[in-house]
């Protein structure tokens, strides 16, 4: 195998744009983000590091990706209105996540909001005006936020099919022709100040079930009454802020919401399959780095005075590994490649269950072989296995919480049951 | 959570006789009052707390002499009979802190090829203990054989490279060796136990005092977990020791792999059961799907019950050990390839399934059992840290030799 490159993708999926996009952002994370993010765990509350390769990344005076998403007319590239939308997607994630995967999310979760209104066929022309020269015109990187996860809840507001939204305590009310918000979210990618919008998903009528009164209203960080908390401290993915916001009588235009009673439920569950393909990316980036590392280790340590990869039962070991890298990157193209068939005639929906059970499936099997390669890559490296230097242990600490995430494995095991046989109470 | 740990993940408490429990007893409590009890504060101030919580633990209750005998003013805990109690003794260091017990660990298990009977040596024991057992606090560090680098043709212990060398030179032996990767503390330790190779390649250890200055240490290593107890690479560079430091005997590479897998299997199965307490209160203090108390859903259930099973299962295995060592005479010594491939497999088997508890638990805690603020995570860094290190070369492939070689008799591998 001649490199990483070589890992399995189905060549058909792949969108025109894919080599030189990928080119281009390989460049980027090859001298802005791999020489440097060893000392991005130090660098988790200032990003003084960080933040520079955001700029780099997101913003006009770099590659200019954090516009990608809008209308060509928006001054953007009209990626939300293509047909490779979730295919250019994965290998945005990939190419990100190789270098560092907590970027990636943070990157790509400034488009999971947008995508409610900017992909086909939801595109809100007037929110989409409204919110294009902020992310469009900007030199530096802007992030957006999906302010989603509540303290009492954890997974249950993505888990709508079941409670139909009657958990969620953050309210919005409609005062003349402003939205008033109340509530408490946690954990969003792209708090603890980072994030200049966000879309805050609610209810219009606490406690009820019926999925018209399920909102997604989006609110720009520096209304008033939006306060946010410092970040967490967390065990990796420093370049991830995370923190508590309160919303206290935020008021927000009344067409800030993104479509209207029951489309906001559609479209926060179209949300959810952007947010399984991603991480399959992004998990499938961190591989092919694993791969990479590896490759060298076993090639210049020695077992029995032979390099490690000549030696039968090592070489079963990582033969392994490999194998589940190609894999998973074969799934997650076709996670990827349901998306953007979501327009075809045999395509699904991407709010079906068909689509939204199915990713879950994939994403949770990715993350599964994820962590468990990951591990075993580092007990490959033995005494290293655990030294920042070897970048491994990075990615295992990284990854470990896009297993965790949007509901994590249980919700991707009860979406499956569902889906797969008709379960009607889980 | 109000149940009684020992009550739970059962053990045969006939193995720990009265006094090795009112040991246990007091470790217990300095775990609960100085670690368990203020987390936050103990995370928030680690680097100090680190080491006054060592100091009281070593110095105060005076585990530092443990295992040295009672003539050495020690608790006399030298024979193999007090593995049992040696391994309770970690379990209950690990539940509060993994590092603290990856430093204690490593520390009984050097002394242990000095100081367990049959093999008291006496004449390197009145040497090390005054100094390095005494009233002040004094960190080990262990260097083990492992992997080595391509072009090199190196001395070999079982598949493992002994990167050190050890030569007569005088009335005493140099030590040398470059870039040697410790278990543990090599930045700070005041004394070392490395694997060396003799002339003909025959392994051996030698103890090397910290302060010769013909030692270079690297700059400490960021690690995955363990990094209070800071850790570098080292290179000795003919240092001088002399010649009672160097021990030979048939089996003591194997000792010290049959001590560290019984005693860091002791620290992670302590540090499983504090993680089994963190999430039992996670599990009834959380809501799942509008309501319902997570432990009583089937699912979240499910993953509990994964969680108990392998901590319970891991201490089982962690006493099967024990006992082994303890029982000489049924066994044979900690030396011998009986005692020495079950010591392995048992030690594997123990990080593995605490891994797993920990893996499993995190499922349900999401986002919090990344955060620091709920200390699992660092649990989770830690065991990974000891698991990796445990494994030695190609995620232990020397391991699987030793136990094909000794239950299939393979001559070749």
């Amino acid at each position: 195998m001649k490199n990483f490159d070589e890992f399995s993708k189905p060549e058909e999926y792949i969108s025109p744009m894919d080599k030189h996009i990928r080119s281009v952002i390989r460049n980027w994370a090859d001298k802005e983000v791999m020489p440097y993010r060893r000392k991005y765990d130090e660098d988790w509350k200032d990003h003084h590091i960080i933040e520079p390769a955001f700029d780099k990344l997101m913003g006009n005076s770099g590659i200019g990706l954090q516009k990608a998403l809008f209308p060509p007319e928006l001054g953007g590239w009209g990626i939300g209105q293509s047909d490779s939308a979730f295919t250019i997607s994965c290998a945005l994630a990939e190419e990100v996540g190789r270098a560092d995967t907590a970027m990636a999310v943070a990157f790509m979760v400034t488009y999971w909001p947008l995508t409610t209104i900017l992909v086909e066929p939801h595109v809100n022309w007037r929110l989409a005006k409204e919110f294009a020269p902020m992310f469009c015109n900007a030199e530096k990187a802007v992030f957006a936020a999906n302010a989603m996860t509540e303290p009492q809840g954890g997974a249950d507001i993505e888990n709508l099919e079941l409670t139909g939204g009657k958990t969620i305590r953050t309210v919005a009310r409609l005062e003349g022709d402003e939205w008033v918000i109340n509530g408490h979210k946690l954990w969003p990618t792209n708090s603890g100040g980072v994030a200049k919008l966000f879309v805050v998903p609610c209810t219009t009528k606490p406690g009820s079930t019926d999925l018209k009164d399920f909102a997604m209203i989006f609110v720009p960080a520096d209304t008033k009454g939006v306060t946010q908390g410092g970040p967490y401290e967390k065990a990796g993915m420093a370049a991830d802020k995370n923190s508590d916001i309160w919303f206290e009588d935020v008021r927000v235009p009344s067409w800030y919401r993104a479509h209207g009673p029951s489309m906001d439920a559609q479209v926060f569950r179209e949300i959810i399959p952007w947010g399984l393909a991603a991480s399959m990316g992004f998990m499938c980036g961190a591989m092919l780095n694993l791969y990479e590392i590896l490759y060298d280790f076993v090639s210049t340590k020695t077992y029995k005075n032979k390099p490690l990869k000549e030696d039968d039962h090592i070489a079963s070991i990582i033969g392994r590994i490999a194998g589940d890298i190609d894999i998973c990157r074969i799934l997650s193209y076709e996670a990827a490649k349901m998306g953007d068939r979501r327009n075809k005639p045999y395509g699904y929906p991407i709010y079906s269950d068909e689509v939204a059970c199915k990713m879950r499936n994939l994403k949770d099997f990715v993350s599964d072989r994820a962590v468990d390669i990951f591990g075993k890559a580092m007990d490959v490296l033995g005494p290293y296995g655990a030294d920042r230097e070897y970048d491994i242990e990075k990615h295992w600490r990284d990854i470990k919480i896009i297993q965790l995430w949007m509901g994590g494995k249980q919700l991707c095991q009860m979406e499956a049951a569902r889906y797969f046989f008709n379960c009607k109470t889980l | 959570m109000n149940k009684v740990l020992d009550e739970l993940f059962v053990y045969p408490k006939g193995l720990v006789d009265e006094e090795s429990k009112r040991v246990i007893h007091l470790v217990r409590q300095w775990a609960d009052k100085e670690i368990i009890s203020k987390r936050q504060e103990y995370r928030e101030n680690y680097e100090k707390l680190f080491i006054e919580t060592r100091k009281s633990l070593n110095l105060t209750i005076g585990l530092q002499r443990l295992t040295l005998p009672e003539e050495h003013g020690g608790f006399g805990w030298n024979n193999p009979a007090s593995a049992p109690g040696i391994a309770s003794v970690l379990t209950e260091i690990g539940r509060a802190d993994a590092a603290i017990g990856v430093a204690t660990a490593v520390k009984y298990t050097m002394l242990a090829v000095i100081t367990m009977a049959p093999n008291f040596d006496k004449a390197l024991c009145d040497a090390l203990a005054p100094v390095y057992c005494g009233e002040e606090l004094k960190t080990f560090s262990l260097i083990l054989p492992g992997m080595g680098n391509v072009g090199q043709d190196t001395p070999l212990f079982l598949g493992r490279s002994i990167l050190a060398s050890v030569e007569p030179e005088g009335d005493g032996y140099v030590v040398n060796g470059k870039n040697l990767r410790p278990i543990n503390s090599g930045a700070v330790a005041d004394l070392f136990c490395v694997v060396c190779a003799d002339k003909t390649g025959k392994p051996c250890i030698a103890f090397v005092p910290g302060d010769n200055t013909n030692i270079v240490r690297g700059k400490t290593l960021l690690e995955t977990g363990l990094n209070a107890s800071s850790n570098a690479d080292v290179s000795f560079n003919n240092v001088k020791i002399p010649k009672s430091y160097v021990i030979s005997r048939q089996g003591v590479v194997e000792e010290l792999y049959t001590w560290l897998n019984l005693l860091l299997g002791g620290v992670s199965v302590g540090t499983g059961m504090n993680f089994f307490e963190m999430v039992g209160d996670w599990s009834e203090t959380r809501t799942i799907k509008g309501g319902y108390m997570m432990k009583e859903n089937p699912l979240c259930a499910s993953v509990l019950a994964d969680v108990a099973d392998e901590v319970f299962t891991s201490r089982l295995f962690l006493y099967d050990l024990a006992q082994t060592i303890s029982k000489p005479n049924d066994w044979g010594q900690s030396s011998s390839q009986r005692v020495y491939t079950i010591a392995q497999v048992l030690g594997s088997k123990i990080q593995q399934n605490v891994m797993r508890a920990i893996n499993r638990g995190l499922e349900l805690m999401g986002s919090a059992g990344y955060s620091k603020e709920w200390h699992v995570e660092k649990h989770w860094r830690d065991i990974k840290t000891i698991q990796s290190y445990l494994c030695g070369v190609g995620a232990e492939a020397p391991v699987k030799m030793d136990t094909a070689r000794f239950f299939f008799d393979c001559k070749d591998i």
